[in-house]
C-alpha cells in the first residue's frame, strides 16, 4: 500500500466503473432472487423451508431476501451505480451544455458522414436554416477560411442513463431508510378497546411513538347485491389521554397520523361481555372461536364456540374450560343483556356483538424516497427510449466542401434515415438553386 | 339482460379462439404459399378474432360492473388483447405480415389453456374482494397488458430473426424465409419494441407496488409474483445495456428477446401454477 497507494484504490474504482461488473451484479441478483422463489422461504413456509437440505439454509437460501449478502450485493450494485455515474459525469454534462464545434474531420461523427458541395455562401445558409427549423441548437464557430458547426437537439437526452443509475440508488437508498427508521406491526383489536401503540405485536423496527389508538367502531359491510363491500375501521389516536385526531379506514384506504400509517388488512366477530367480581367490572373481548380468556386468579377459560344471533338480536354460544380438562364444564347461551354465573366465582354479562378489526400497522419514512426514485427511473427510461438526443456536426470549408455527420447515442438504424432526410434537404434546396451543378452533389462518400 | 350477455360472451369467447386458431393456421400456410389473398384472410381473421376479444371483454366488464381485470380468465383475456393490439399495430405499421405466423400461436395458446384448464366457476364473473378495488391496481393491469403484449411481439421478432440467419440460409432465394424482412430490419424492430415494453414494464411494477402499499403497507415483499416480474426487468434491461454498450445486435440480442419472453410467460403462468407461492390474487 505504501509504495503505490493509489494503485489498489484505482484497480477497485476501476472495477466498480465497468459495466461488465454492474451485469454481474444485476445477473446475480437476479439469479439469486429466482432461487428464493423455488426455494421454500422461512417467514412464508416455516416448516417447508425447515425440510429443505440443510446447505441452503446455511447459505440463507431459506431467507434470501434478508440476508446479509444479498443486501451486500444490493449495496455493491448502488455503488457499481454511483462509481458510473461519477465518472461519467462530466463527459455528459459538457457534451449536453458545452458542445463545441468540430476543431477537424476528426470530430465529426464517423459512422453517418457525407460530403456535400455547392457554394459555400448558400450551404452554410441552408444548413443553418435547415437545422434551426428542425429544431436544432445551433453553435457556429468561425476559424480562418473555415465554419464549423455543432447543432443539438433533445440534448437533455443525455441525462437518460444518468437519471436511470442515480434512480435506482436514490430507491434502494428509500428502502435502506425504512428499514432502519421505520417499523411495521399488526394489531387485532376489537370495537370500543385502545392499545397503545407500543403494545402492537412488531415485525420489523421499533416503536417511538407514544399513544394509543382507540377503535370505535368495526364493520364488515355489505353491498346491496350481497358481495362484500368492505371492512371499515373508524379509529381515534389518543395522546395524553386527549383525543388528537380520528378517521375512518378500509381495505385500500389506509389513515396516517404523525407518519404512522394503519391499514385495513382482515376483520372478525367478536363479542364484549362484563365480568363481575366483588363490585369490580371487568370488560372482555373475545373473538368468535378465537383464543379463551382466563379469568383472574383462577384458572378456568370462557370460549365463544359460536355467534347465532343478528347483530340486532345477538346470541352466542359459549363454554367455559378448566385448565387440564378437554371437556367443558360449562357452557350455554347468552344473549345480550343476560347475564351467568360462572363457578359461583364470576358474573358474566353479554353486552354484545363486536367487530375485531385487523390493523397492519407502519411506518416508513423511506417510502416517499421510493416514490421519488421509481418516478426518475421511469423518466430516465422515456428519456432514454422517447427522447434521443441528436448531433449533427460539421465544418464546411472554403471552397464550398461541407463535410457533415450525425449521431444519438449508440443506434444507427433510425438515425440514418434522419441523416438521409436531413441530407436531401440541404441538398435538394442547394440542387435547385444550382441547376447546373448537381453532379458535384453526386460526390458522396457514405461512411456506415 | 345479464344472461344475454353472458351468452353473448360465451360465444364470443368461442369465435375468438376459432379465430385465432384458423388465422395462425393461414399464417403459417400462407408463408409457404405466398397467396395474396391467403394473407389479407389472415389478417382478415386475426381482426375478426381481436373484435371478438373486445366484446368480451366489453360484455364482461358490463356484467361485473367493473373492468376484467381480477381473476386468471379474465387476465389471459386481458393478455391476449394486448398482444393482437401491439401485433395488428406492428403488422399494418410495418407491413410485418409473417409475424403474424410466430404471434399468432400465443393468444391461441392461452385461449386453449383456458378451455383445458379453467372449470366455468373460474371462468364467471366473481365478486372481488375489497383489496382489489383500486384505482391503481386497474392502472398495473393495463400497463401490463401492454407491456406484455409489446414482449411477445418482440419474442416473435427473435424468433424470425434467428430462423433468418440461421447458416446457410440468409441468402436463400424462395422457400418460407424469404417472406422474412430483412434480419437487420427485424433486429432494429425488436429493438424499438422493447424499447416500448420496458418503461411501460417499469410501470407495472411500480403501480402495483403503489398499489400494495395501499392495500397492504408493504411496497415490496418479495412475493414468487413480484421476484418474477424484476427477474424479468433485469433481462430485459441486460437486453438493453447489452446493446447499447457491446453493441449486442443480431443473435445474442434475438436470443435475449426470446429468453426474456420465456421470464414474462413465467412470471404470468409459472408463478401460479408450477410455484408454491402465494400470490394471493392471480
Ligand atoms: C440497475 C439497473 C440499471 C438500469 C435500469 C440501467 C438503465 C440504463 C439505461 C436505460 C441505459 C441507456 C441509456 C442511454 O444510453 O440512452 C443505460 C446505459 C448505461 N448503463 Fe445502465 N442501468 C442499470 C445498471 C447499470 C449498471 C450496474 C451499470 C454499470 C456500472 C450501468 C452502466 C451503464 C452504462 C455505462 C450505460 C451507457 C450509457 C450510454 O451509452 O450513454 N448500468 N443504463
Amino acid at each position: 500500500m505504501n509504495e503505490n497507494p493509489k494503485s489498489w484504490t484505482d484497480k477497485l474504482w476501476y472495477l466498480f466503473s465497468s459495466m461488465k461488473m454492474g451485469l454481474a451484479l444485476l445477473g446475480a441478483t437476479a439469479l439469486t432472487s429466482g432461487i428464493g422463489t423455488i426455494l421454500p422461504q422461512t417467514e412464508l413456509e416455516p416448516d417447508r423451508a425447515e425440510a429443505v437440505s440443510r446447505i441452503w439454509q446455511v447459505l440463507g437460501f431459506t431467507h434470501v431476501y434478508s440476508t446479509a449478502w444479498f443486501r451486500l450485493l444490493l449495496g455493491l450494485l448502488c455503488v457499481n451505480l454511483l462509481v458510473c455515474s461519477m465518472q461519467r459525469f462530466s463527459g455528459t454534462y459538457n457534451r449536453t451544455f458545452k458542445p463545441r464545434p468540430p476543431q477537424n474531420g476528426n470530430d465529426i461523427p464517423q459512422k453517418l458522414r457525407q460530403e456535400i458541395k455547392g457554394s459555400t455562401e448558400n450551404l452554410r445558409l441552408k444548413t443553418e436554416k435547415i437545422l434551426r427549423d428542425r429544431g436544432f441548437r445551433l453553435i457556429g464557430e468561425e476559424s480562418g477560411e473555415s465554419w464549423s458547426f455543432v447543432a443539438q437537439k433533445h440534448h437533455l437526452g443525455y441525462w437518460s442513463a444518468f437519471i436511470v443509475h442515480i434512480a435506482f440508488v436514490i430507491l434502494i437508498s428509500g428502502a435502506i431508510l425504512g428499514m432502519f427508521f421505520g417499523f411495521k406491526g399488526t394489531m387485532m383489536a376489537a370495537a370500543g378497546t385502545t392499545t397503545a401503540l407500543k403494545n402492537i405485536n412488531l415485525s420489523k423496527g421499533t416503536v417511538t411513538q407514544d399513544f394509543g389508538v382507540k377503535v370505535n367502531s368495526a364493520e364488515d359491510r355489505f353491498l346491496p347485491n350481497g358481495e362484500r363491500d368492505n371492512w371499515y375501521t373508524n379509529l381515534s389516536i389518543i395522546e395524553n389521554g386527549r383525543e388528537t385526531a380520528s378517521g375512518t379506514l378500509s381495505v385500500n384506504h389506509p389513515f396516517t397520523y404523525k407518519g404512522v400509517t394503519f391499514y385495513q388488512a382482515s376483520f372478525d366477530h367478536g363479542v364484549h361481555l362484563t365480568a363481575d367480581v366483588t363490585g369490580q367490572t371487568m370488560p372482555i373481548y373475545l373473538r368468535n372461536q378465537g383464543r379463551p380468556f382466563r379469568f383472574p386468579n383462577t384458572d378456568l377459560y370462557l370460549f365463544i364456540g359460536g355467534m347465532m344471533g343478528s347483530p340486532q338480536q345477538p346470541v352466542i354460544l359459549f363454554q367455559i374450560y378448566k385448565a387440564g380438562n378437554s371437556q367443558p364444564i360449562q357452557s350455554g347461551q347468552l344473549s345480550a343483556g343476560e347475564s351467568t354465573n360462572v363457578q359461583g366465582q364470576y358474573k358474566v354479562t353479554m353486552e354484545g356483538y363486536a367487530g375485531f378489526t385487523g390493523l397492519q400497522v407502519k411506518k416508513d419514512p423511506g417510502v416517499t424516497v421510493v416514490w421519488l426514485g421509481s418516478g426518475l427511473l421511469l423518466l430516465g427510461l422515456m428519456l432514454s427510449f422517447y427522447w434521443r438526443p441528436l448531433l449533427v456536426s460539421g465544418i464546411l470549408e472554403q471552397e464550398g466542401r461541407l463535410t457533415l455527420g450525425m449521431a444519438s447515442g449508440k443506434i444507427i438504424g433510425q438515425t440514418e434515415t434522419e441523416f438521409g432526410k436531413l441530407l436531401s434537404e440541404i441538398e435538394g434546396t442547394n440542387s435547385k438553386e444550382r441547376a447546373g451543378l448537381t453532379t458535384d452533389l453526386e460526390l458522396k462518400e457514405r461512411v456506415l | 339482460m345479464n344472461q344475454g350477455l353472458q351468452g353473448l360472451e360465451i360465444s364470443m369467447f368461442y369465435l375468438t379462439l376459432v379465430a385465432y386458431f384458423l388465422s395462425m393456421v393461414l399464417y403459417w400456410v400462407w408463408l409457404g404459399v405466398k397467396s395474396n389473398i391467403l394473407g389479407k384472410f389472415a389478417t382478415a381473421l386475426t381482426i375478426i378474432g381481436f373484435a371478438g376479444n373486445t366484446v368480451v371483454l366489453v360484455a364482461r366488464t358490463v356484467i361485473a360492473q367493473r373492468l376484467p381485470l381480477s381473476n386468471g380468465y379474465e387476465f389471459i383475456l386481458t393478455f391476449c388483447w394486448g398482444i393482437l393490439a401491439v401485433y395488428l399495430f406492428a403488422e399494418f405499421r410495418y407491413k410485418l405480415r409473417a409475424l403474424g405466423s410466430f404471434v399468432m400461436p400465443i393468444p391461441f395458446l392461452l385461449l386453449v389453456f383456458i378451455v383445458m384448464k379453467m372449470g366455468p366457476d373460474e371462468r364467471v364473473a366473481q365478486a372481488i374482494p375489497p383489496a382489489l378495488k383500486s384505482q391503481w391496481l386497474t392502472f398495473h393491469v393495463v400497463t401490463a397488458m401492454l407491456s406484455y403484449g409489446a414482449f411477445a411481439i418482440s419474442f416473435g421478432l427473435g424468433l424470425m430473426y434467428l430462423l433468418k440467419t440461421r447458416q446457410g440460409v440468409t441468402n436463400q432465394k424462395d422457400g418460407l424465409i424469404s417472406r422474412f424482412p430483412a434480419a437487420e430490419i427485424l433486429d432494429d424492430l425488436a429493438y424499438k419494441v422493447i424499447g416500448f415494453a420496458l418503461p411501460l414494464l417499469t410501470l407495472v411494477i411500480i403501480t402495483g407496488a403503489i398499489w400494495a402499499d395501499y392495500a397492504w403497507g408493504t411496497y415490496w415483499s418479495w412475493d414468487p409474483k413480484e421476484t418474477w416480474s424484476l427477474i424479468t426487468w433485469i433481462i430485459y434491461t441486460g437486453y438493453v445495456h447489452a446493446r447499447l454498450m457491446y453493441g449486442w445486435k443480431g443473435k445474442r440480442a434475438a436470443w435475449m428477446a426470446v429468453l426474456g419472453f420465456v421470464a414474462v410467460i413465467f412470471t404470468f403462468f409459472g408463478v401460479n401454477y408450477l410455484l408454491p407461492g402465494l400470490h394471493s390474487y392471480a
